[in-house]
């Protein structure tokens, strides 16, 4: 199994303020820079950056590309891996996110994810004029054809219901041949096997618990095996998904110090994605942290744990659970696999993920209030301490994989 | 071989989604949503109950089973569920295949987890 970081690069408003101080958008760029850089060194595969538009505190990164092409500058082996790009052409039109996708494997030396999705707040679609109803078929479409001008010299241009243009040689062409590996963000369990069927990485942005991904690895492979008309020229097999993350001395420290991180992030994309609330949000005028903060604390504890819990349902969550508060709130990350707690702990939950097959454990430590120092702390504790020994199995994954793949006539370009 | 679909134990179902299926596999995505969706229908109105039934989210929260169905073009009408009488309207001719597999999985694991 190997591991990657994940950025929204949240940024929650002040309690006690209507905005943010002048140098805080400033400050989550560069701390960011300084984590990937760290995880870089210690050997951390993979880093993941979202692509968001208007979801004030929740999400800040906008332009993925541009803190990539730093990033490409300043690392020399994580694989710079978009989590996504918005690919409906209202938000990015295809040739232009094919250029960037392009320019950036150039500048990074071949070290580029392709991910790709749609996105589902009302805010994002509401601003760039996207129908809900029509986001999926914009997005296969200009999936497909983003591809096209990545291999085609030139491309013969596109007559789509959603786009169209001339023949044109779009340059530069990417180092990864035909392209680099394709990922498609999977909020619902069917996503995973459309990506399956269009042969892509399936980036699991559920948080989904070890039970739930061995359930989907079989399925997912078959379809593989069976029913895959890439679309793409190169298929990207393998299953990713979200984790929060956090280490400390103690198991305590560690629930303690991530306390209003993975909270407000469950609290924050319910709030966009929900069409009633986020729909009505009030750009510049709404303070999401306060609200969050003003909720009783019984609640938000229970939107922490729960979050912890990766979502488990309240009778799974009600049974057989200690009464003490943080043994609770412990109780309920070691039954989700979380990654909060001490490096035995952490060690512990996420090896029920390798014993599932999964690819790619993706780290969510940026989000909320969590401090820079704890974080930056925790990936050195992670990558010093757990990820060698995962590094050295790799070999017995690697080697499953294979197996999964026999019969299979696609080329093959993945990174796992 | 159909996967999962196996574990669909309605004859009749099971025929209308394996033919869903062949629509996915011969790249017809259009034809997959028309068929999938009339099995989708004919789910809800040999089970009526399933029309007021709420599933449990991830996070807890619980929504109507209908609600999940996917709005990509094939929209279930608000109006025809309250009244009992459920509908699709198809607001499109054409689906991608990404639209067509998304209404079939849906619609295969909600007749798994409903035990037809």
């Amino acid at each position: 199994m190997k591991f990657g970081l994940f950025y929204e690069l949240q940024l929650p408003r002040p309690y006690d303020a209507s905005t943010w101080d002048p140098d805080a958008e400033r400050r989550i760029y560069h701390e960011m820079l300084e984590q990937v850089e760290l995880a870089d060194r210690l050997g951390f595969d993979y880093v993941f950056e979202v692509e968001h538009h208007f979801l004030e505190e929740y999400s800040h990164s906008s332009a993925p590309e541009l803190v990539m092409a730093a990033l490409s500058q300043r690392t020399r082996n994580i694989r710079l891996s978009h989590g996504i790009v918005l690919t409906p052409p209202p938000y990015n039109h295809p040739a232009r996110v094919a250029e960037r996708i392009a320019a950036l494997d150039l500048l990074s030396g071949g070290r580029v994810e392709f991910g790709t999705g749609e996105s589902g707040s009302a805010m994002e679609m509401g601003g760039f004029h996207v129908e809900r109803g029509l986001k999926k078929a914009m997005w296969e479409e200009a999936t497909r054809e983003v591809c096209n001008m990545m291999v085609c010299d030139p491309y013969g241009g596109f007559e789509g219901e959603f786009f169209s243009m001339p023949a044109r040689n779009v340059i530069p062409k990417p180092i990864q041949k035909p392209h680099p590996p394709l990922w498609v963000a999977c909020s619902r369990r069917e996503t995973t096997m459309v990506a399956a069927r269009l042969g892509m990485g399936s980036l699991g942005f559920g948080f989904e618990t070890p039970e739930e991904t061995g359930e989907r690895v079989a399925e997912y492979w078959r379809l593989v095996r069976e029913e895959c008309f890439p679309i793409g020229h190169a298929i990207n097999p393998a299953l990713a998904v979200l984790n929060t993350f956090m280490v400390a001395d103690t198991d305590e420290e560690a629930i303690s110090r991530s306390a209003g991180g993975p909270g407000f992030f469950a609290y924050s994309l319910g709030y966009y994605y929900n069409p009633r609330t986020g729909g009505a949000h009030q750009p510049a005028r709404e303070n999401l942290y306060r609200r969050y903060r003003d909720l009783p604390q019984a609640e938000q504890d229970g939107r922490v744990t729960l979050e912890q819990a990766r979502l488990l349902s309240r009778e799974q969550i009600a049974k057989d659970e200690p009464t003490d508060e943080v043994q609770r709130a412990l109780f309920r990350a070691a039954r989700a696999g979380s990654a909060i707690g001490t490096v035995d702990t952490i060690r512990q939950n996420i090896k029920r993920y390798e014993e599932a097959h999964l690819d790619v454990l993706i780290l969510v430590a940026q989000c909320g209030d969590r401090k820079h120092e704890h974080i930056m702390e925790s990936i050195e504790r992670f990558g010093t301490e757990v990820l060698p020994e995962f590094k050295e199995r790799h070999g017995t994954h690697t080697a499953w994989r294979r197996e999964q793949l026999e019969g299979v006539e696609h080329l093959v370009n993945s990174t796992i | 071989m159909a996967g999962k679909l196996d574990r669909v134990r309605d004859e009749a179902l099971r025929a209308r989604l394996a033919e869903a299926h062949q629509h996915l596999r011969q790249q017809q995505p259009t034809d997959a949503v028309r068929v999938v969706s009339d099995a989708f229908l004919s789910m809800l109105c040999q089970r009526p109950e399933l029309l007021r039934k709420s599933v449990q989210m991830r996070n807890g929260l619980t929504i109507p089973l209908v609600m999940r169905w996917p709005m990509l073009g094939a929209n279930l009408v608000p109006e025809s569920v309250e009244a009992g009488t459920p509908r699709i309207d198809f607001v499109r001719d054409r689906f991608v295949l990404s639209e067509a597999i998304t209404y079939y999985e849906f619609t295969v694991d909600t007749a798994i987890a409903e035990e037809f």
